[in-house]
């Protein structure tokens, strides 16, 4: 039925440093959520069968009503998701402790302890409704531009919280954090079980078409810790020079290394945003987004 | 005179099949025009191969929560290194099942049979890539190596035939 996302660096900032202003804030936060959370529940209420009938009237969404049937019983007892997200828990870390969650002892326990509260919030909110509230890692395709901005308008400019331009997809690692996969994977592997909304945990690598058994090595690994595993290698081709490999990203767009074209016409340029496949060249991303895929450094 | 050892890269998906770690040897003679790696030419360069070094390449070739394909050892010239290869190369046989080892020259393969000293440290490996790198030769398509007249070979097959034998 939706999402709602919380700003969790927003309230980072504001608790200045005070992690008890932090879980004050964000309780408040999370009951603004939960009422945004119950509108988007009421304003299905009534909805008619034939609004999509392969869901409603064919059986998709577990029986066959009549057109003008009400679907408002398909939805309740737990039987359609209706998720909290979160963007953030690497900027939040910054702004509250002013360190990288990954160069701490303790910290990591600290962004687990947020997700944990959390997924607590949404199973107390689904054992008092019966929706199907769930924890949802939002991805923030285009918001992780739009809260960053936003934020710095309001705070200023903070080194390594608005100071990026974007903020990072949920729990993952900063894009810019130089580790080996297997790093990234033992990091991030603690979240998705409090995330039962939706999660990726992704890894960058430079093409890898002559070596697939390397690949191979990545995916057992991620295989015995993660339920949802993505590899971005380059698959980009210039339809002026031939060139195969990566495109250069650049603030304007994409560039072939070879021989600088970057007509989106003449361009194959496809990148992973979010767990979709998407060709940025012909529909671009957000500033944002960009400029999170220009910090984005390879894991091998 | 100790070897000296120019880099150690962990989880390298570059050289060689799998998943491998590589050790970079110092000192090389042959100085091909274009070397990828000139800085290693000087035998004294980077640090000095020690004990603690080779028991962090034996223990990382046989992590348990990673599969490691073998271990690739580059330069350099490493049959120029031949004495300080051998200890290493002899462990990673006997310590380390399963994993293979793959080896580059400038030397060719016939060069290296015929020197009873590095046909020796070459026997107890698997693929090599042999020949010098020649610029006017260069070709960024092939795999793992960078010049036409290279080539990777079986070295076992290789040395049951008594001439070279390619690996693919």
């Amino acid at each position: 039925m939706g999402v709602v996302t919380a700003n969790l660096p927003r309230i980072a900032i504001r608790a200045q440093g005070s992690e008890e202003k932090f879980y004050r804030l964000l309780d408040e936060l999370l009951e603004a959520c939960k009422e945004g959370l119950l509108y988007r529940i009421e304003r299905l209420k009534g909805v008619k069968a034939k609004v999509a009938p392969i869901l409603y009237m064919e059986g998709a969404a577990g029986s066959r009503l009549q057109a003008e049937d009400a679907i408002d019983h398909l939805l309740e007892n737990g039987r359609a998701s209706i998720s909290l997200g979160y963007i953030g828990i690497h900027e939040t870390m910054m702004a509250l402790y002013g360190k990288s969650i990954f160069e701490d002892e303790v910290l990591p326990a600290k962004g687990l302890q947020i997700v944990k509260y959390l997924s607590r919030k949404t199973a107390e909110w689904k054992e008092e409704t019966g929706y199907g509230f769930s924890l949802y890692s939002t991805p923030a395709e285009s918001l992780c531009y739009r809260f960053c901005k936003l934020d710095e308008e309001k705070f200023g400019v903070i080194p390594g919280v608005t100071d990026k331009g974007y903020y990072t997809n949920s729990f993952h690692l900063d894009v810019n954090k130089k580790v080996t996969p297997f790093e990234k994977i033992e990091f991030e592997q603690v979240y998705p079980q409090y995330a039962n909304g939706g999660f990726i945990t992704y890894c960058e690598f430079d093409s890898l078409v002559h070596n697939p058994e390397a690949l191979e090595a990545v995916w057992d690994y991620a295989y015995e810790r993660v339920p949802y595993f993505g590899t971005n290698t380059p698959t980009d081709k210039c339809l002026e020079c031939g060139y195969e490999g990566e495109f250069e990203a650049t603030n304007s767009g994409f560039k072939c290394p070879n021989c600088g074209n970057s007509n989106p016409k003449t361009s194959s340029v496809i990148r992973r945003c979010c767990g979709y496949l998407s060709e940025p060249s012909q529909r671009p991303f957000n500033a944002g987004k960009q400029k999170e895929v220009l910090s984005r450094v390879k894991h091998m | 005179m100790p070897m000296y050892i120019a880099d150690y890269k962990k989880f390298d998906v570059i050289n060689g099949k799998g998943l491998r770690h590589s050790l970079f040897t110092s000192g090389c003679t042959h100085h091909c025009k274009g070397c990828f790696n000139a800085a290693t030419w000087n035998f004294n360069y980077g640090t000095p191969y020690t004990k603690e070094l080779e028991d962090r390449i034996i223990a990382d070739l046989n992590m348990l929560d990673v599969k490691i394909a073998g271990l690739s050892i580059l330069g350099g010239e490493p049959f120029q290194n031949v004495e300080g290869l051998s200890p290493l190369i002899s462990r990673v046989r006997r310590e380390c099942p399963g994993k293979d080892i793959w080896i580059w020259s400038g030397y060719t393969f016939e060069e290296i049979v015929a020197d009873a000293h590095k046909l020796k440290l070459l026997s107890d490996c698997d693929v090599l890539i042999d020949g010098k790198f020649m610029l006017e030769e260069r070709n960024l398509k092939l795999k793992w190596r960078g010049s036409n007249n290279q080539r990777v070979i079986h070295i076992q097959e290789s040395l049951r035939a008594g001439q070279a034998i390619s690996y693919e």
